[in-house]
């Protein structure tokens, strides 16, 4: 249970620190950017408009890629877990039939 | 401090005293769903999102007649709310297409727009406040639209909506306080009462389903007290969940779906425990990726969900003290 819970945290602090992070660079860097041969203020400020969005799309792409690796790593270790434990109780299955075989035989 | 108490205790009785009718009345009338997630699939009655809008509508009328002054906002907020139920109550009666009913959730963001009770100025932590006067009054019918369709999204397990909600409500309230926001803090009261009163009934072993009448009101709801009491940061960070639990579905199908379109993202085994589907047409949903680790009975599968509500929220609370740290 914990596990589960610790692994969203994780997206959850990520994602959060990145959107801080973000915010501090649209502030710092972007908003006072004087782009190179664009003099029209409106023309500007759609720039200024388009690079942030598209800093917000790379976020929400980390964010999906994030989870989408989480499930798929979770799911296979979940098949691991469950083959690991089918091939125990087969080998299990297989030793307590062999000492039967043994039993029968001496009998 | 008298008015807020007097909004919130008699929010909450309507709602109290109304669900055990409402219940009553779904069940006479055959409006009810199945609880898939139990092995007995119980019938139970849906709707009950009815009662929320009942105890909300006493609770916002109890707040204009003490605070006459707050009427407009009170106003916008209530009928963005009730738009919203409306179009959940059609749903639930004739399934809507997945493609309308964002479209038609963006227009009950009419009232504020019209009215005019919503301020251009939002405050963001480390930039600080923000002149977005064009663009503000364009991204209002997504701030509206999404939360309602994303807490309508999120409704998987028992509880699940309800108590994710009513922690961002909660979530809301507290930011409120730390930014001397009483606009936000009042309409979270207003909404606060009724939530807890249906969390109650909801919770495992539902006793009663919201509905898309409950669902989306309620998203709607919220994603208005995030905008009218300039909280938007705080609320997004909060949304965390049901944002997650929405993008991954429509990143994973590639469209808007209807729940009924799209194959069953959870499982349930014979001993009742819920296990992550492995069919890879079906959506990655926050459900499926809880259940990923390994099955988890329902109650405990709704439990992770509220953790994750709490980080979200206690996210959303440093959100709001960046905000107000902010020069």
């Amino acid at each position: 249970m914990i596990r589960r819970i610790l692994d969203f945290v994780f997206v959850l602090l990520f994602i959060w620190a990145c959107m801080i992070l973000g915010l501090w660079v649209i502030d710092s860097a972007i908003v006072p950017l004087q782009l190179l041969g664009v003099t029209d203020d409106v023309m500007t400020a759609i720039l200024k408009v388009a690079i942030s969005g598209a800093m917000v799309l790379v976020w929400l792409w980390i964010w999906r890629e994030m989870v989408k690796r989480m499930f798929w790593r979770a799911v296979k270790s979940q098949r691991h877990s469950v083959d690991n434990l089918q091939s125990n109780s087969q080998s299990k299955e297989t030793a307590e039939h062999g000492k039967l075989q043994e039993r029968q035989m001496k009998g | 401090m008298f008015e807020e108490l007097s909004v919130f205790a008699l929010g909450f009785a309507a709602t109290f005293l109304s669900m055990p009718v409402v219940i009553q009345r779904m069940r006479k009338h055959r409006i009810v769903g199945v609880d898939v997630h139990k092995k007995d699939r119980p019938v139970i009655p849906e709707m009950g999102g009815i009662a929320v809008l009942l105890g909300l509508t006493v609770s916002v009328t109890v707040t204009a007649v003490l605070m006459p002054e707050k009427t407009g906002l009170l106003a916008s907020f209530f009928a963005t709310t009730l738009i919203a139920g409306v179009i959940g109550a059609v749903d639930d009666i004739k399934t809507l297409n997945a493609k309308v009913k964002p479209l038609l959730t963006a227009l009950a963001s009419a009232p504020i727009l019209l009215m005019r009770t919503y301020s251009p100025y939002p405050v963001f932590p480390i930039v600080g406040a923000v002149r977005l006067t064009i663009v503000y009054p364009l991204l209002i019918p997504f701030a509206i639209a999404v939360p309602s369709n994303a807490v309508n999204m999120m409704d998987p397990f028992n509880g699940t909506m309800s108590g994710t909600c009513t922690i961002v409500t909660l979530v809301l309230l507290f930011s409120s306080l730390i930014l001397g926001r009483s606009d936000a803090a009042l309409l979270s009261i207003c909404l606060l009462g009724p939530l807890l009163v249906f969390y109650y009934y909801n919770r495992y072993p539902a006793k009663v389903f919201s509905g898309d009448i409950g669902s989306l009101s309620i998203g709607a709801a919220l994603g208005a007290i995030a905008v009218l009491g300039q909280l938007e940061a705080v609320a997004v960070v909060a949304f965390a969940p049901q944002i997650m639990n929405a993008f991954y579905g429509l990143a994973t199908v590639g469209r808007l779906y209807e729940r009924r379109e799209v194959s069953r993202p959870v499982t349930m085994l014979g001993d009742g425990r819920l296990m992550a589907s492995t069919d890879p047409k079906a959506p990655i949903t926050l459900a499926r990726v809880t259940l990923a680790r390994g099955p988890l009975y329902e109650y405990e599968a709704a439990r992770v969900f509220i953790v994750l509500a709490s980080i979200a929220g206690v996210l959303a609370v440093l959100t709001a003290y960046l905000t107000m740290v902010t020069p």
